[in-house]
């Protein structure tokens, strides 16, 4: 009991005492860096998490949806009623709205009464107003708008907007749907209004592309005996049925995406801690050896020296838990905010688990980092005291390295709850952090060949580097890596973006127009011209099936089915014939297929295939196989076939063409003239992507300024570690006649060349990883700018040679009478 | 002159009434126990503090009136230092470690002193080699080559034999008594070592922070004194 005690005092005592020392300081900031990230995206995660828990049952507003592309039969609607379901009807489609003169891409979802038969609608009396649950749909002549649509359009309740031929009162601020799946990144706001008004709209003419929904709910029986009765009917109806499994699938499948590359940042940051936790652990130790010999000269036990050192990690692990507990609260709030479009994130609010969770995790990693050179204490002989050179063992026994390795391994699983993606992530994190040590160690190399040639200030600074090089590499990674992680999401993926944007053509069409009736064409193309629309394009449209082949077709669920094909007399732009020849202008009977989708099928030159649309027939050999370059933005289709196929079969026209001055309000009398004509703004699309894409990052770096944060405690870490050395090196050349100007220079010179190496590695490393990126996903040469190699060179400089001037203001305050007292 | 220190009990007067002059080519051992302040002596006659009370002058430089780069300066230039434990640097070879020496004083053809200067205390074959690779004898008439190579007006040793076995020492303050005549430098070393102290032209003994007034026949006895008349 008695050295139980002993040991607790002593423990506090230790910590007092020692907190002063840098190295107890900087294995805290590795342990508070560590649960601070981790709590951070735990805290987001769970909170992610619950909200797709809570949303999972009623993520259908339903219990059973029936989905089609024309509107549900009649028949089924009865055959659900009768078996005591409740029904309610949902049309959807895309289609683009106006208020004042401003306009955007909107998803219109038109409800019948009982809607929604599961969960609840939360609306707002205004934008930003308080949201309140609401039972009932939107009264005919009024039209609910989410925030973010009302926000684009600078809109607020009380305001009018146009559905097609109807005008309607925005009447409420549309907070949330049940059924929205993975809304936050959904790409088009939608806009809530009553399944009469919809139909009244004039929208869905003839091959409008709406998505028509039957909402089935009921008791699980009852549920189930519909499911049987519909199933058999399923494919000659052209029905699909989704159920609640489904749906979860699909719910949030960005957020589940977003959660993992945050889990990765966080990897990362957890990483380089438990390397600095390691330096710091190993530098306190060494430093300890001294009084462990004494108290145990006094009579203490190892166990008890254990025990005291033990607790004394312990402590240190809860006020890390409490710090970095708290920054990682603040942190996630950050990261939610980022996400979750604006402040009032439908996200249910933090709790404490995950906090706690996070706690477990520092106290594993305190265990694997921290402890074994702790541990290792308890061998100190009371005889040092009398001699040192009876104690050299400074290094750790091989056994007590397993638990540092056995730690590392078990973080990620922990951390990510994914073992494969954590053993990719570890794996890929290595190659990286090996790629960069190995550069760096061949940079030090360099450097030890240029200080033969050096003088002065210059020989000392290069030598202190390669004396050091061992913690000089560990810290250039460390760095490094952090460094790189920012500037690829603060600088690369925008250029990226940019240079995206600037590699396609000045007119590529930005605008479609589809759903244009044969009738309404030259209407359409005349107005088109008249508001500037270059690059124009307008072209047949006609939904088939395909249903015979005269070769074997491999039945690609994606592929086959219902298509959109066009017809054309010559070979449109943005595309290349790889195989056979693209038909002459007068041809008939022929089809040219793009290469994607002739693989998919099996379908080869010479095949002759068969397609119907309604009771229409057409049937056409392959005569040429296209590539198609379909990010040029031009229409472009899977199949085209000779213009005989125009009389045969029903169509609609789609228009591309570019607006000049992006305004789309110009195209306003457009859609009051023809209201079935529906207009995409791929625009206003390319900047939702890029606003998502940003986002993201913009949440990432969150974690990711956690990661070049434990790349300075790294950097810290081996500073202190060879804080003496330092010290007696600039004493001994000080005795030897260097003033304080000199030493400064050589520390200068030590710093300035590691924050180079460490620049060198974050900017090639960004930067390359960009080009990689450009090339295999966008298809063109990425340059990095000036800005990237300046911002990473100014931040490294700044990081390495401030942070080395802070840890060696000591070491220019050492006197130089010190070197003769060392003996 | 004397040396004092601001302690938590007070003044701490580590030197008193210290009153000592050497001219140039002259050595001069510095006696005592542990904790009689040699080392402070030393460190205060090489320039590294600057004494308390009285004046102290190097070298015709007044170093009272001196900052503590200015004393950098005038020691690289005027002062070479042997150390007990030799302090060569790690990470340069021997040739490099004397270089470095050279290079601080800022002199002319570094490399060439220092090839000279190695040649001279016998490790022309050792000039590639780091201190590891070196024994301890090795190591410290690299020290003596560092000292030297800039032709300094006073020469400083802490204990140059301490570290080294009997045979070792002995070769070592061989060397560097020699190469003081040769390049006629002053020489102040501080030893435990009767027999090295013996070898310079004067002792002073120091005992609680003062000079031991040896002049007298008692003290030639102690020390049993060659008059060199």
């Amino acid at each position: 009991m008695s050295s139980g005690m002993n040991a607790f005092a002593l423990s506090g005592r230790l910590l007092l005492r020692q907190g002063r020392s840098g190295a107890l300081g900087l294995l805290a900031a590795g342990l508070i860096v560590a649960t601070a990230a981790l709590v951070a995206v735990s805290q987001f995660t769970d909170r992610v998490g619950r909200a797709l828990e809570r949303e999972a049952g009623e993520a259908l507003a339903a219990d059973l949806v029936v989905a089609g592309r024309e509107r549900i039969d009649a028949e089924i609607i009865e055959q659900a009623r009768s078996q005591g379901l409740d029904t309610s009807e949902v049309i959807l489609m895309s289609t683009a709205v106006f208020v004042g003169d401003d306009s955007m891409l909107i998803d219109v979802k038109g409800v019948s009464e009982g809607y929604p038969l599961r969960g609840e609608l939360l609306l707002a009396d205004r934008l930003g107003g308080e949201e309140q649950p609401h039972v009932g749909i939107p009264e005919r002549g009024q039209a609910w708008l989410e925030p973010r649509g009302l926000r684009y359009l600078e809109a607020d309740t009380g305001d009018m907007t146009d559905l097609g031929t109807r005008e309607l009162e925005i009447s409420r601020s549309l907070v949330f749907e049940p059924d929205r799946g993975g809304s936050r990144f959904m790409l088009a706001p939608r806009m809530m209004v009553n399944l009469a008004d919809l139909l009244d709209s004039e929208l869905l003419g003839p091959g409008a592309r709406a998505r028509y929904r039957l909402l089935v709910a009921g008791s699980e029986g009852d549920v189930a005996a519909f499911q049987r009765w519909l199933e058999p009917r399923l494919d000659e109806a052209e029905l699909g049925i989704i159920t609640v499994r489904d749906a979860e699938d699909q719910t949030g499948l960005a957020l589940t995406q977003a959660r993992r590359f945050l889990g990765i940042a966080a990897l990362t940051t957890v990483i380089l801690a438990a390397v600095a936790i390691l330096l710091s652990a190993l530098r306190f130790a060494s430093a300890q050896r001294d009084l462990v010999a004494l108290l145990k000269s006094f009579g203490a036990t190892g166990n008890q020296v254990m025990t005291a050192l033990s607790l004394m990690l312990l402590w240190l692990v809860l006020v890390a838990v409490i710090i970095g507990g708290l920054a990682g609260l603040g942190a996630q709030a950050m990261i939610a905010q980022i996400l979750a479009d604006g402040p009032a994130g439908a996200l249910p609010p933090p709790r404490l688990a995950p906090v706690l969770g996070g706690g477990l995790f520092t106290l594993l990693l305190a265990a694997g980092f921290a402890l074994p050179p702790l541990i290792n204490l308890r061998q100190v002989p009371p005889m040092r005291i009398l001699n040192r050179s009876l104690d050299n063992r400074i290094g750790l026994s091989r056994l007590l390295w397993l638990l540092p390795i056995a730690g590392a391994l078990a973080i990620p699983v922990f951390q990510l709850g994914h073992t494969r993606l954590a053993l990719i992530v570890l794996g890929g994190s290595a190659v990286l952090a090996l790629a960069l040590a190995l550069f760096g160690w061949l940079a030090m190399i360099f450097t030890r060949l240029l200080s033969r040639r050096a003088t002065a200030a210059w020989r000392f600074g290069l030598a202190g580097l390669h004396r050091r090089r061992g913690a000089g590499i560990v810290q250039v990674t460390a760095l490094g890596l952090g460094l790189m992680a920012l500037l690829l999401l603060m600088i690369v993926r925008a250029e990226l973006l940019e240079q995206w944007r600037g590699s396609l053509p000045p007119d590529t069409p930005d605008h479609f127009l589809v759903n244009i009736q044969p009738d309404q064409v030259d209407g359409v193309q005349e107005e088109l011209i008249r508001v500037g629309a270059r690059n124009l394009q307008v072209r047949p449209m006609a939904n088939v099936n395909l249903v015979a082949s005269s070769g074997e077709l491999q039945r690609d669920d994606r592929m086959a089915g219902q298509i959109n094909l066009s017809w054309i007399d010559e070979l449109p732009p943005a595309n290349e014939v790889i195989a056979g020849e693209f038909f002459a202008p007068d041809a008939t009977g022929e089809v040219s297929l793009a290469d994607m989708w002739a693989q998919r099928l099996g379908v080869s030159l010479g095949d002759e295939l068969t397609f119907e649309s309604g009771a229409r027939r057409f049937t056409a050999t392959v005569t040429s196989i296209r590539e198609v370059d379909w990010n040029s933005f031009n229409v472009n289709f899977f199949v085209l076939l000779t213009p005989d196929a125009g009389e045969l079969l029903p169509h609609q026209y789609i228009a591309s063409f570019y607006l000049a001055d992006g305004d789309g309000s110009v195209l306003r009398p457009l859609s009051r003239t023809w209201p079935n004509v529906s207009v995409i703004d791929v625009g206003a699309i390319i900047a939702r992507i890029g606003e998502i894409i940003d986002r993201v990052s913009s949440a990432a770096q969150v974690v990711f300024f956690f990661t070049l944060l434990a790349g300075l405690v790294v950097l810290l870490a081996a500073l202190e570690a060879t804080r003496d050395e330092r010290r007696h090196e600039s004493a001994l050349i000080r005795t030897l006649g260097a003033d304080n100007p000199m030493v400064r220079r050589g520390l200068l010179i030590e710093y300035g060349i590691m924050a180079v190496i460490a620049a060198l590695l974050a900017t090639l490393g960004s930067a390359i990883t960009g080009w990689l990126l450009a090339r295999e996903l966008f298809d063109f040469a990425y340059q990095p700018s000036l800005r990237l190699f300046v911002t990473g060179f100014a931040a490294s400089v700044v990081l390495v040679v401030g942070s080395g001037w802070l840890g060696n203001r000591s070491v220019l305050l050492t006197p130089p009478v010190r070197i003769l007292r060392t003996g | 002159m004397g040396f004092s220190v601001q302690a938590p009990g007070g003044r701490l007067d580590i030197l008193k009434d210290i009153n000592l002059s050497l001219n140039e080519t002259e050595t001069l051992a510095i006696v005592g126990a542990s904790g009689s302040g040699k080392t402070t002596l030393l460190g205060l006659l090489a320039g590294l503090e600057r004494p308390t009370t009285g004046e102290l002058w190097l070298a015709g430089e007044h170093l009272n009136r001196l900052d503590e780069n200015e004393r950098a300066r005038l020691r690289r230039r005027r002062v070479g230092f042997v150390f007990q434990s030799f302090h060569l640097l790690p990470s340069l070879t021997a040739l490099e470690n004397v270089m470095l020496a050279l290079e601080i004083a800022g002199l002319d053809r570094p490399r060439e002193r220092a090839t000279r200067a190695l040649d001279q205390v016998g490790l022309s074959h050792r000039m590639a080699h780091y201190p590891r690779q070196m024994s301890g004898g090795e190591q410290q008439r690299v020290a003596i080559a560092r000292a030297f190579a800039g032709d300094p007006a006073v020469l400083f040793a802490d204990e140059p034999t301490g570290n080294l076995d009997r045979n070792t020492g002995e070769s070592v303050a061989r060397l560097l008594f020699d190469i003081n005549r040769e390049h006629g430098t002053a020489l102040i070393l501080v030893t435990h070592d009767l027999n090295l102290a013996r070898r310079c032209g004067r002792i002073e003994e120091i005992e609680d922070g003062s000079l031991v007034d040896n002049q007298n026949e008692a003290g030639r006895e102690r020390f049993r004194l060659v008059d060199k008349g």
